[in-house]
This record gives structure tokens, C-alpha cells and sequence, in this order.
């Protein structure tokens, strides 16, 4: 059985994600030791061939955008959709180039008879907890950062749902009352989820939380172990662990 | 009473709580692991679980974080890596609490 990650990666016009990518397939070689595809656009990719990774170039979709730091920037997160697709591995560690792997935790999941896991709880590392807002909608919040998935008939049903709740994605945000306009993986997959199991909620999910560094604060320096990060006017500092990091400047240098 | 040099005390104290909040987090997240393909915690809760059904029985039945029933064949592996997943993710907090009361 093939085991792998696969990334997408897409520059936008505000960030240069790939120096994202970069940064995370370093922290993948480290910590995973397994074989890494990129999805990528062939603009993108000019910056990023030199990597050992296998890349599939595509002509992405457009038009999605979200809210950080004050602004409304392009999000080009409509292509992950069709990861069961674009994986060449059996199982799949699907993850967000912006999600650093700072140990080998991840692995433990291909060891498991699920055939699908993500993160259903969240820790913000600067004990803040803004992350989340209340009453974002009627249903528990998954976090598609991280999917972990494997080729079978339960998880192509799965991803068919979530394109099904991609392009009727109105609906569902207005059936389930989630507030964000923009369109979320994290809520289509709650809503396939949700779904696929009878309306009844889901209980499989990754045991741990994940750790995350929320957009409002900032990455002061990050190596191979770990992260220095600012919040307020105090700093903190977080090794050998997972992180989800929100800040999308630091990757240009301070 | 100097209230700069309380606020900068209780500045530090935050720092502190906060990194150990997150520490601990972090043993609790490296304390999980892949058995017979479910996952387990291993927590004192699991380890006292499994030594009292070890001494029953030779195999058995129990849930992992998923609420899933794994059946367990070899309890005494079992056992061994529950307390040595433990004991790791428990050591390495306590150095780290040690090495934040030396600051």
C-alpha cells in the first residue's frame, strides 16, 4: 500500500505561497520521510521545480477570497476538492502548506483502520482562543487543514458530497447557517461528514487537537524544531509539535 | 509595594502558565498511538484500565478514543507500550517544566 502527502500550492497576488511549500515539504522530508506530490499551477511552479517532489500541473480555479488582517485577500482553495483524484498514494496525508510538521505524529494515523480523519478541536498557542467564533454555524466545526484519507467506496462517496457542496455551496451555508460568505473546506467537509453519517455527529476524528497560530499574530523566527512566535506584546515559543500557522508574512522575512 | 515589578512578575507568570498549557498539550497529543489499526491514549486512565483487565483475563475488549471496541490478543505488549508512550511523553514534560523553574 502506497503512502504519501500531497500539498496544493498556488501564488496568489498578496501571497507567495510557495514559499510556503518550500518551508513544508523541508518539514515533511524531516519529520514524514514520505514521498510528497504537489498540485500546483504552472505559474507557481516556475518557483518551485527544483524540489524532490512529484508535481501535478493544473489550471486552477479562481475567485474565492477570505479575510486576514483587515482585508479581503484571493484564496485559491477550490482545487482540494479533488485530492482523492489527484493523489497517486493509497493513503494520503492531504495537508495545508501552511501546516508545519514539527515531529513524526502524523504517521501514527496510516497505521489505523480509518479510512478518513481529520481535526475536530483546535488549540490556539497563544491561549487566546480566537480562533473560533461562536455560533459560526449549526453544526461542529472540522478542519480540513489536515485530511488523512485512504482509496476506498466510503471516502470517494465522501469527496463526491463535498463537490456536490461546493457547487451548491449557498444552499448549504444557509441550510446550516454558517456565517462565513466565502466558501470554506473546512464547513464542506463538516457538511459532507455531517451527512454521510445520517445527520447524526460524527464521532471518528484525530484524538489530538491542532495546534494553531492564529492570523492576528505574528512569526518571529522558525527553524527546523520549531517556531518563536509574537502575540500582544509578549513572545512565545513552541517545539516538537505540529503547527497550523495563520500568518502569511513571515514566510517574506521580518 | 513596587507595582511595576508586580506586573512584570505576573507578565512572566503568563508566560509560563501559557507555556506549560501548551507543553502539556503536546505530551498529551504524543501519548497517542496506532494499535491493532485503532488509536489509544496512553493515559493513566487506559494504562489502569488494561492492568486490571490483564489480570482477568488474557485477551479482552476495550475502546479506543474513537469509542471503537479493538480486541486486545497480547495485553502484556500492550501494557509495555502504553506505560513506555507514557513515561516518554511524561519525562520530556517534566524536563521542560524543570528547565522553566530554573528561568
Amino acid at each position: 500500500m502506497t503512502k504519501g502527502v500531497l500539498l496544493y500550492c498556488f501564488d496568489t497576488d498578496e501571497v507567495k505561497y510557495h514559499r510556503f511549500l518550500i518551508k513544508c515539504v523541508r518539514q515533511i522530508e524531516t519529520f514524514l520521510k514520505l514521498p510528497i506530490t504537489v498540485v500546483t499551477n504552472s505559474e507557481t511552479h516556475n518557483f518551485v521545480k527544483h524540489l524532490d517532489v512529484g508535481f501535478r500541473i493544473i489550471e486552477n480555479r479562481k475567485g474565492n477570497t477570505r479575510y486576514y488582517r483587515g482585508k479581503n485577500i484571493s484564496w485559491h482553495n477550490l482545487e482540494r476538492v479533488n485530492a482523492l483524484s489527484h493523489s497517486p498514494y493509497d493513503q494520503t496525508i492531504l495537508m495545508d502548506i501552511d501546516y508545519f510538521c514539527f515531529s513524526d505524529n502524523l504517521l501514527k494515523y496510516l497505521d489505523t483502520d480509518y479510512d478518513f480523519l481529520v481535526h475536530d478541536k483546535v488549540l490556539d498557542i497563544t491561549g487566546k482562543n480566537v480562533i473560533l467564533g461562536t455560533n459560526e454555524s449549526v453544526l461542529p466545526i472540522v478542519w480540513a487543514t489536515v485530511i488523512i484519507f485512504r482509496k476506498c467506496e466510503r471516502t470517494e462517496r465522501i469527496f463526491a458530497l463535498v463537490k456536490h457542496i461546493q457547487q451548491n455551496y449557498e444552499h448549504y451555508r444557509n441550510l446550516y447557517r454558517i456565517r462565513h460568505r466565502n466558501y470554506r473546506n473546512d464547513f464542506a467537509f463538516a457538511v459532507a461528514l455531517h451527512q454521510m453519517n445520517g445527520m447524526i455527529p460524527v464521532e471518528n476524528f484525530i484524538p489530538a487537537p491542532m495546534f494553531m497560530l492564529p492570523h492576528e499574530y505574528d512569526v518571529l523566527d522558525i527553524d527546523d524544531s520549531g517556531l518563536m512566535f509574537r502575540y500582544d506584546k509578549r513572545v512565545g515559543y513552541l517545539q516538537g509539535i505540529d503547527v497550523h500557522l495563520l500568518d502569511k508574512e513571515f514566510v517574506n522575512g521580518r | 509595594m513596587d507595582i511595576g515589578k508586580i506586573k512584570e512578575y505576573s507578565d512572566l507568570a503568563h508566560d509560563l502558565a501559557l507555556t506549560k498549557k501548551n507543553a502539556l498539550e503536546k505530551c498529551r497529543a504524543n501519548q497517542i498511538f496506532a494499535y491493532n489499526g485503532k488509536l489509544f491514549k496512553a493515559d493513566a486512565e487506559t494504562i489502569n484500565l488494561v492492568s486490571t483487565l490483564k489480570s482477568y483475563s488474557e485477551t479482552f475488549t476495550i475502546l479506543d478514543t474513537n469509542q471503537n471496541p479493538c480486541q486486545i490478543e497480547n495485553p502484556d505488549n500492550f501494557l509495555e507500550i502504553l506505560i513506555q508512550k507514557n513515561q516518554e511523553s511524561l519525562n520530556a514534560y517534566r524536563k521542560l517544566l524543570e528547565q522553566l523553574k530554573r528561568r
